[in-house]
């Protein structure tokens, strides 16, 4: 069963003044386990597609389903809900609240969710350890490097127990090491933990580490491979 | 809830300089306020206590219809049953100070003049207002005198002095008339210029003698031992005496015209103090604004991951929270020992300030209220206005739109 699917996915963009169409008849099937690039040139409509997938923007037409759940006719409030329950977000920056330190912007998350302290603790720690920052518990995100912040912004992402992870250009800030770095961490959170992982990239570097990548052009999709490594 | 605690106090320490500058207004604006209130209440309150302790006293004993008719035909009887009430009053009350007044005409050989005749009894009324301080020329009366103490100005009207006789004729309790000479014992400056060109005090058994009004009295002045109760004694006063015969006043409805005038005033230098408040409000919004510029990405991040609109606004009322509530105690705090030292050590006045009040029987002095009301208002104002600003991001959280703020 498809944990995402699309419906001829449309978005067009009427804040401009010539209407601009980022997405066009996007029909798309993503598997529970998957690990997906979403790849194209800039203006492609990677970010819309993301943005629509998690619930954060909607569709002109078309649907967008979550595990058979329609979530594009869903209200705001109970959309933040879904999304707290459901998806897990790394964005490009500005991931982490400046304030807290690394394990509380990874407790965070459990805490909206109303978790157990002592389950919360536990989990933050274990899923640092496991990005590799066991050494920077109590450290704030403004004495982390880009990729350190990167990592425990998948740590906070991984701690909410998602479906899956949208990472919207999640490498785009980071030097090649800490860029490789991440896309290791994240392949090997899908391969041993079965974490379902969407990124949008357009860092040839990167893609190579995808199962599965789709090729956006001018909102459509234009290829669509599976590679098995 | 205790995580968003702790997230809005690191917030706020988040950028210290900006916070500085935000508390540092919300503590001006109470300085300011509480200040500007301070002293005007100050001098009102001062105002109020120099009419109290010298002119009406905190309570009056009158006659039922004298507050309608102030007239010679209106006065009380007191009797010994007035006097056994007043009795049962005994430790509320510190002393009583009668008098008889009402108007007649003065007259020399060449000259005649309206004037207040106001029959006093010497030791209680210089207990009450110390008189025989002001005596400039001659000598203060004593209850067996039939003689009279001149106020200053009236006395250079009358071109009369010490030693000479004074012509009295007015009219007397029920009609009877009133005449009679007395020596002039004294004069006496009063500070109030109208009192001082009209003034003529006789003890109170000649002028009881003088009206044809044996045992008669306009008013008995109660001087409570404690000020502050002057409500409840009023009140007590009003259940003890005969309602048919007697009422008893205090100072607030005595001198409610005065209090009128102070609130109109009052509501005058307000404006100003509206004024501070404005400025101070736009100074505290233009930081909240840069600040908001600063974080609406973080704010949006937010509510992407799954935190919900109204968390975020509580974080953000929180934060203003803390902040007014810093600005408001520390402000507090840095205000009190100034309104304090100026309470006790008035700032005094200088020139033809100085002298209208001196004129008007005013101590020309400053001084400062520390009411407890001015500072709670004040606070209280400020912080509320502060909360209502604070308002503005709790106000963006929920208007936000997420995509915008992403990237
Ligand atoms: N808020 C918006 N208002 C108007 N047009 C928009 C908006 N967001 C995106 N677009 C347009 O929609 C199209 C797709 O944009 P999108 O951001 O999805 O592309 P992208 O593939 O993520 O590009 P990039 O690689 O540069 O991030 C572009 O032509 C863009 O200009
Ligand atoms: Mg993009």
């Amino acid at each position: 069963m498809a944990v995402i699917k699309t419906l001829d996915l449309e978005k067009i963009y009427n804040s401009t003044h010539v209407p601009v169409k980022a997405l066009n008849k996007v029909n798309l099937e993503i598997e529970k386990g998957e690990f997906t690039a979403i790849v194209g040139p800039s203006g492609s409509g990677k970010t819309t597609l993301l943005n629509i997938v998690g619930g954060l923007d909607k569709p002109t037409a078309g649907k967008v389903f979550i595990d058979d759940e329609e979530i594009n006719t869903m209200k705001d409030n109970k959309l933040i809900n879904f999304r707290l329950r459901n998806i897990g977000f790394v964005f490009q920056s500005y991931n982490l609240i400046p304030v807290l330190t690394a394990k509380e912007n990874v407790s965070f998350i459990m805490l909206l969710q109303k978790k157990s302290k002592k389950e919360m603790d536990r989990r933050a720690e274990e899923l640092l350890r496991e990005v590799g920052m066991a050494d920077k518990f109590d450290v704030r995100p403004n004495k982390l490097s880009g990729g350190q912040q990167q990592r425990v912004a998948v740590a906070r992402a991984l701690a909410s127990r998602p479906k899956f992870i949208l990472a919207d250009e999640p490498t785009a800030n980071l030097d090649t090491a800490s860029a490789f770095n991440l896309l290791d961490i994240m392949a090997r959170l899908n391969r041993e933990e079965h974490i379902t992982l969407i990124f949008s990239t357009h860092d040839q570097r990167v893609i190579e580490r995808a199962r599965r990548v789709i090729t956006l052009v001018d909102g459509a999709i234009s290829k669509d491979e599976q590679f098995n490594q | 809830m205790k995580t968003f605690i702790t997230l809005a106090w690191r917030n706020i320490w988040r950028n210290k300089r900006r916070s500085f500058i935000s508390i540092a207004s919300v503590l001006f604006a109470v300085l300011f306020a509480i200040s500007a209130d301070s002293l005007e209440q100050g001098s009102y309150e001062l105002m109020i206590d120099n009419m109290v302790k010298f002119s009406t006293g905190y309570i009056q004993v009158q006659d039922v219809m004298y507050d309608e008719e102030p007239g010679i035909d209106n006065l009380l009887y007191y009797d010994e049953a007035l006097q056994e009430v007043l009795n049962r009053f005994e430790g509320s009350i510190s002393y009583i100070v009668p008098r008889i007044q009402s108007f007649a005409l003065a007259a020399t050989d060449t000259k005649t003049r309206g004037t207040l005749v106001t029959g006093i009894d010497p030791e209680q009324e210089n207990q009450f207002n110390r008189l025989s301080e002001n005596v400039i020329r001659g000598a203060y009366l004593t209850d067996k005198d039939t003689a009279v103490l001149l106020a200053e100005g009236l006395a250079g009207i009358l071109s009369l002095d010490v030693g000479d006789t004074l012509v009295v004729i007015g009219q007397g309790f029920q009609g009877a008339t009133a005449a009679g000479m007395y020596p002039v014992k004294g004069i006496v400056k009063l500070s109030v210029p109208e009192l001082n060109n009209n003034t003529v005090y006789m003890p109170l058994a000649t002028a009881q003698w003088f009206y044809a009004a044996p045992d008669r009295l306009s008013a008995l002045i109660i001087m409570p031992e404690n000020p502050k109760h002057t409500r409840r004694i009023t009140a007590r006063l009003n259940e003890a005496l005969d309602s048919e015969w007697y009422s008893a006043l205090s100072w607030e409805y005595l001198l409610q015209d005065l209090l009128k005038m102070m609130q109109m005033d009052r509501a005058g230098s307000q404006v100003i103090i509206y004024i501070l408040y404005i400025v101070i409000g736009f100074g505290l919004f233009g930081t909240i604004l840069t600040m908001m510029l600063e974080r609406i990405r973080e704010f949006a991040m937010l509510i992407s991951i799954g935190m919900k609109r109204y968390q975020l606004a509580v974080v953000c009322l929180l934060e203003s929270f803390f902040m007014s509530f810093i600005g408001v105690i520390i402000g507090m705090m840095v205000t009190f020992p100034f309104v304090y030292y100026f309470n006790k050590n008035p700032i005094p006045l200088k020139g033809e300030m100085a002298e209208l009040l001196i004129d008007y029987g005013f101590e020309p002095v400053m001084p400062t209220s520390i009411a407890p009301s001015i500072f709670i208002t004040q606070a209280i104002v400020v912080f509320i206005i502060a909360l209502l600003i604070g308002l503005y991001p709790a106000y963006k959280a929920f208007k936000l739109n997420v995509i915008n703020h992403t990237k």
